[in-house]
């Protein structure tokens, strides 16, 4: 309930925000309703002059300009309030994406590692996507469905308050309806996603065995079961449909019945049959009028009906996003502490302490200085603080205590080169790939790159050289060519400072050789390295070696 | 519209269901648009009735028949429209069990099925969306569009015979444009706008994954939000062509009634003159303007509908392709007969991913009848495709692979949400529960079921009991060492499973299989069952 709270809350704000053009839908629709009102009156009038006062057509040809001008103003109001209607929906879902996306950067790599990439791409494409219809539809429907049948009411009553309180009993209490719609359509819903969402489980569940069913020949009794499964779930839906469909037939019944009423009435007391009230006072133009009105009464409420599946979409969505977003809020609070520039010829680590669990903190308070142009080796157990302290360095996580400082810059402030345990490539060509960090990167960098961690040969073996696409036909670059891809990018950005996490880790022997000659490419070029390894040959590049467990860090 | 053929004649299959659900729908439009027709009918008959008592003229009007239609028709409406409901219902979910077991039929005769890039988890949802979208076809589009044609053919046609044919013409010359405009056009104007947006959407979201993989390295560069702002212009593009599809739907709606009400407007018009020339009586004037204006309803949901008919097409285009009964490059004539001795022979085969170099090349390999072959290679040695190429599940880039009928155990452990019988029996359909037992003692998983209160009908999977990695294995394993098959490819058999335990079973298997071929693969030899003979991929 606190999740649905925090969702609503959530969504309001959103509105807020998207409220010009809500209320340009809004209005838009209230004309439509205006129109229909002045469209609906024009013909009553048309029809009382024509027949009870038999006057001649062409007489009535202003009163037929008039019906026709409420018809156009009744289309063109009906086709900008779909366009404002997407407008909004627009301009809504890229809001959410970019409030996603700062998100996702305060969060930083380390805590966005710990997600699958799959999960947080659907929060920022599918969920938003499905808050389109609430905002497009839901939210100004279930403003208009309040507006359009006051309105209608009010002309009702002008013309004969008897007929109006029969309208208004039909639907006692618009609020008290809508909530009954709700529930039921609500019910409804759930009822029918949770059902397509098994008869879909069943299927996808056997499409992904497909093989299995193959080779052992079990596809056709496979087939057999999902019909069966399928026809079982079908039979105990229908068995609840059957009844949460009653909540749709009540509105309907509600409104044929007041339909009927409404014209028996008009028509007795237009008969002269009805002695008390204002039957009296009824003429065939405001007994027609009535009629023809009691329909768009209810219409505006049977299509929030229809649109409540919207919002059954959207709370479900922005429950998700609502709570990603706090746990970045959450995880986000502490520091932004002041920072202090050191000396800008050296990496300076100071009383830097961080803890995951506060009994048994991963680094307490250590302090070093590494100069410009070292390279570094970072050693020690698994789980000793040798990755969380590259890190701190990358910027990638505060700590609980004590002071970094870059080459005189906070960590992160200037851009560094980072080489991960998990390579990244992206679909598209060799220099799309080294372009993504370095976008002006020329041709003969990108190949010279490309030569110095080793992978010369498959470029030669590419058509296009650099301009061909790195995956062709399924299978794409070992872990190793990966790895070394990216180490291309650090060689072609020209970087002072280089962080590897384990860069030789799982690798064969063959990219392990191209890997070390790079990083001591880079090391006689002056770059500060630093990287964190067990890797003997890695140690012997280092011109030193930092050992990092039980919390200190020491020469080793 | 091709691409929709296969697809409209599964749906096609059930003509009574449809016709019945067609005549439902159409129930509740005519009393929808009877009960405003009459009632405009009796108000205005009344009106003039009342004027004439009221000048004391002798007037009478038979308030029965007309009072008992009104209160027919409101009932018929409430009554037809929840009919319509429940058993239009219950037809889309039949379609929908007919659409997915089709489809599962034909997926599963696919050659291209087999191919690795239609496994992944996002084919799997786009396949879902895209049977979804077929789901709802006949109940959104076929019945709603073919029952306003009908229902505006029948208008027409009562205003042609009870009014005059000059109105019935101005009608045709407003509706049948109406109608285009409401359908057709709708699915002409937003046909180019949504006809590709899945294949967009799945390429942003191919680049936000991208983009979330490639965080730290991006956030290094200092190139996060530069990236960010590349996939937030790519995901606003698809909601640009989504709002534009939205907005024309609008107007070709506002259009459409606009259109109707001019027809509303025209029989009103010509029926004033028809009634000055005294040719039909007052509340006869009224009846057809009423009803046309209950057109509007039909064809409100309309638009909606066709514009969505552009993303079904492409739906359905996928579906097919994806299907499609591939015209398999044939065995030609290297299938020699396999040597009576062997179970098992490669010869010069090569394995390679486009265009690639080969992960193996000129393997040969016989295995004669009855010998436990171990094959040991690192990770992405082409373990898994020599596997496949054993198994017959794939042909060899080039060379030739001969084998005895094979069961394979796929290196991805696949347990299907259903009971533990089912998933054993795929192995062997006629085994007795006995059989389940003792195979089930051997890859030591006895215990863990008979304290099951289900025992043999144990669901698993999500829904069910949850098994560790190790235990999936050992039930898959089980199920292959049912399966009676002369020949079995194991590929890593014991992932997941403790040392001891993998023993003991190495040990019952040896017994169980007595006689039988096997094939073994795996990243070391102890993860292996003992064997005549060990094989290394370099």
């Amino acid at each position: 309930m606190a999740e649905q709270a925090a969702a609503r809350r959530w969504l309001s704000g959103l509105a807020a925000h998207g409220r010009p053009l809500i209320l340009a839908t809004v209005s838009a629709g209230v004309v439509v309703g205006l129109a229909t009102i002045a469209q609906m009156a024009f013909l009553a009038g048309i029809v009382h002059q024509g027949i009870v006062g038999e006057v001649p057509l062409e007489e009535l040809t202003l009163l037929f300009a008039g019906v026709v001008m409420a018809i156009l103003v009744r289309g063109i109001a009906q086709g900008l309030q779909a366009r404002f209607a997407a407008r909004c929906s627009r301009k809504v879902r890229s809001q959410v994406r970019r409030e996603i996306s700062r998100c996702w950067q305060a969060t930083g790599p380390v805590a966005m590692g710990q997600i699958s990439a799959g999960t947080l791409a659907r929060e920022w494409l599918d969920h938003t996507d499905a808050l389109h219809g609430y905002f497009g539809r839901f939210l100004p429907q279930m403003l208009l469905a309040v507006i359009v049948p006051l309105l209608i009411l009010a002309v009702v009553f002008s013309l004969d308050w008897l007929a109006g309180i029969f309208l208004l009993l039909s639907a006692p209490l618009i609020p008290l309806f809508m909530a009954l719609v709700g529930m039921g359509a609500e019910k409804l819903n759930q009822r029918h996603f949770q059902t397509i969402g098994r008869l879909s489980g069943q299927f996808l569940d056997k499409v992904r065995g497909l093989t299995t069913l193959q080779l052992f020949g079990q596809t056709a009794p496979a087939a057999e079961t999902l019909r069966q499964r399928s026809d079982d779930y079908r039979r105990v839906t229908m068995k609840t449909l059957r009844i949460a469909f009653l909540s749709s037939a009540v509105l309907e019944f509600f409104a044929s019945v007041a339909i009927a009423v409404v014209a028996i009435y008009i028509g007795f007391g237009l008969l002269g049959y009805i002695t008390y009230g204002p039957s009296d006072e009824l003429t065939l133009f405001s007994g027609l009028l009535v009629l023809l009105l009691a329909p768009e009464f209810f219409q505006p409420l049977r299509l929030l009906s229809q649109h409540y599946h919207d919002r059954a979409a959207a709370m479900g969505a922005s429950a998700e996003i609502v709570d990603r977003l706090q746990q970045v809020d959450e995880e986000e609070t502490p520091v932004k502490r002041a920072f202090q520039p050191r000396a800008p010829d050296q990496v300076s680590v100071q009383d830097l302490s961080v803890a995951y669990d506060p009994e048994r903190p991963v680094l307490d308070q250590v302090s070093i200085e590494i100069r410009k142009g070292d390279v570094i080796a970072l050693t020690g157990p698994s789980g000793g603080g040798k990755s969380s302290l590259l890190y701190l360095i990358a910027g990638f996580m505060q700590p609980d205590a004590g002071t970094i400082s870059v080459f005189g810059d906070a960590p992160g402030e200037q851009p560094f080169g980072w080489l991960g345990q998990s390579p990244f490539l992206v679909h598209g060509t060799w220099a799309d790939n080294l372009r993504l960090t370095t976008p002006d990167a020329s041709d003969v960098a990108i190949e010279t790159a490309l030569r110095q961690v080793g992978l010369g040969d498959l470029l030669n073996s590419r058509e296009r050289g650099i301009y061909s696409r790195i995956t062709e036909d399924g299978q794409g670059l070992s872990g190793g060519q990966a790895r070394r891809l990216s180490l291309a990018r650090v060689f072609v950005a020209n970087y002072d400072l280089i962080l590897l996490d384990e860069p030789t880790a799982g690798l064969d022997s063959d990219s392990e050789i191209y890997i070390l000659q790079a990083l001591h490419k880079l090391a006689k070029a002056g770059k500060t390295l630093i990287f964190a390894t067990h890797h003997q040959a890695l140690l012997t590049l280092a011109n030193r070696t930092l050992l990092v467990s039980e919390g200190g860090v020491k020469d080793a | 519209m091709r691409e929709l053929w296969p697809w409209l004649t599964l749906i096609f299959r059930r003509p009574g269901r449809l016709f019945v659900g067609g005549i439902l729908i159409l129930a509740t439009l005519l009393s929808g648009m009877g009960l405003l027709a009459l009632s405009g009918w009796f108000i205005t008959a009344t009106a003039l009735t009342g004027l004439l008592l009221a000048a004391g003229v002798q007037a009478s009007l038979n308030l029965y028949v007309p009072g008992g239609g009104i209160r027919f028709f409101a009932v018929a409406r409430t009554v037809a429209r929840y009919a319509e409901r429940v058993y239009n219902h219950d037809t889309v979910l039949r379609l929908l069990t007919d659409i997915r077991v089709a489809l599962f039929e034909r997926l599963s005769l696919s050659a291209r099925y087999r191919r690795n890039a239609l496994r992944g988890p996002q084919w799997l949802s786009r396949l879902t969306n895209d049977v979804d979208a077929l789901d709802t076809l006949y109940l959104r589009l076929i019945a709603p569009a073919a029952l306003a044609a009908l229902v505006t053919a029948i208008l027409i046609a009562v205003a042609g015979i009870f009014y005059s044919q000059d109105l019935a013409l101005g009608l045709l010359i407003t509706l049948v444009p109406a109608f285009l405009v409401a359908t057709v056009v709708v699915f002409l104007r937003t046909r180019h706008l949504v006809y590709r947006q899945t294949d967009a959407r799945e390429r942003v979201r191919t680049d936000v994954i991208e983009h979330i993989e490639g965080f730290a390295e991006l956030t290094a560069a200092g190139r996060t939000g530069k990236h960010a702002a590349l996939c937030l212009r790519q995901a606003d593009q698809i909601a640009r062509n989504d709002s534009r599809a939205d907005t024309r739907t609008g107007w070709n709606l506002g259009l459409a009634q606009v259109m109707v009400n001019l027809a509303v407007v025209l029989a009103l018009w010509m029926g004033l003159q028809l009634f000055q020339q005294e040719s039909i009586s007052g509340p006869v004037v009224v009846l057809l303007p009423v009803a046309l204006l209950g057109l509007l309803e039909v064809y409100s949901m309309l638009p909606d509908a066709f514009a969505r008919l552009g993303g079904t097409l492409a739906s359905a285009a996928r579906l097919n392709r994806d299907c499609a009964a591939e015209s398999g490059t044939g065995p030609g004539a290297e299938q020699l007969p396999l040597d009576s001795g062997h179970a098992l022979e490669l010869e010069r085969v090569t394995i390679r991913f486009g265009d690639h170099s080969p992960v193996l090349s000129r393997f040969d390999l016989t295995v004669p009848t009855g010998e436990w072959v171990s094959v040991i290679g690192s990770s992405g040695a082409g373990k898994s495709s020599l596997a496949e190429v054993m198994a017959g599940l794939e042909k060899p880039a080039s060379g030739c692979a001969r084998r005895l009928p094979s069961a394979y155990l796929t290196q991805q452990t696949v347990l299907f949400e259903d009971t533990l019988k089912a998933n054993l029996l795929i192995g062997r359909p006629d085994a007795r529960d006995a059989d389940l037992w003792r195979v089930l003692e051997l890859v030591a998983m006895a215990d863990r079921f008979t304290h099951e209160p289900a025992q043999l009908n144990t669901w698993l999977g999500s829904m069910g009991s949850q098994l560790s990695g190790g235990e999936a294995r050992r039930i898959a394993l089980a199920r292959v060492l049912l399966n009676e098959s002369p020949l079995l490819v194991l590929d890593e058999p014991f992932t997941g499973v403790d040392s001891e335990t993998r023993d003991s079973i190495a040990a019952g298997m040896k017994q169980w299989l007595a006689g039988k071929t096997v094939v073994a693969l795996g990243h070391a030899p102890e993860a292996l069952p003992a064997s005549d003979r060990t094989i290394r991929l370099s």
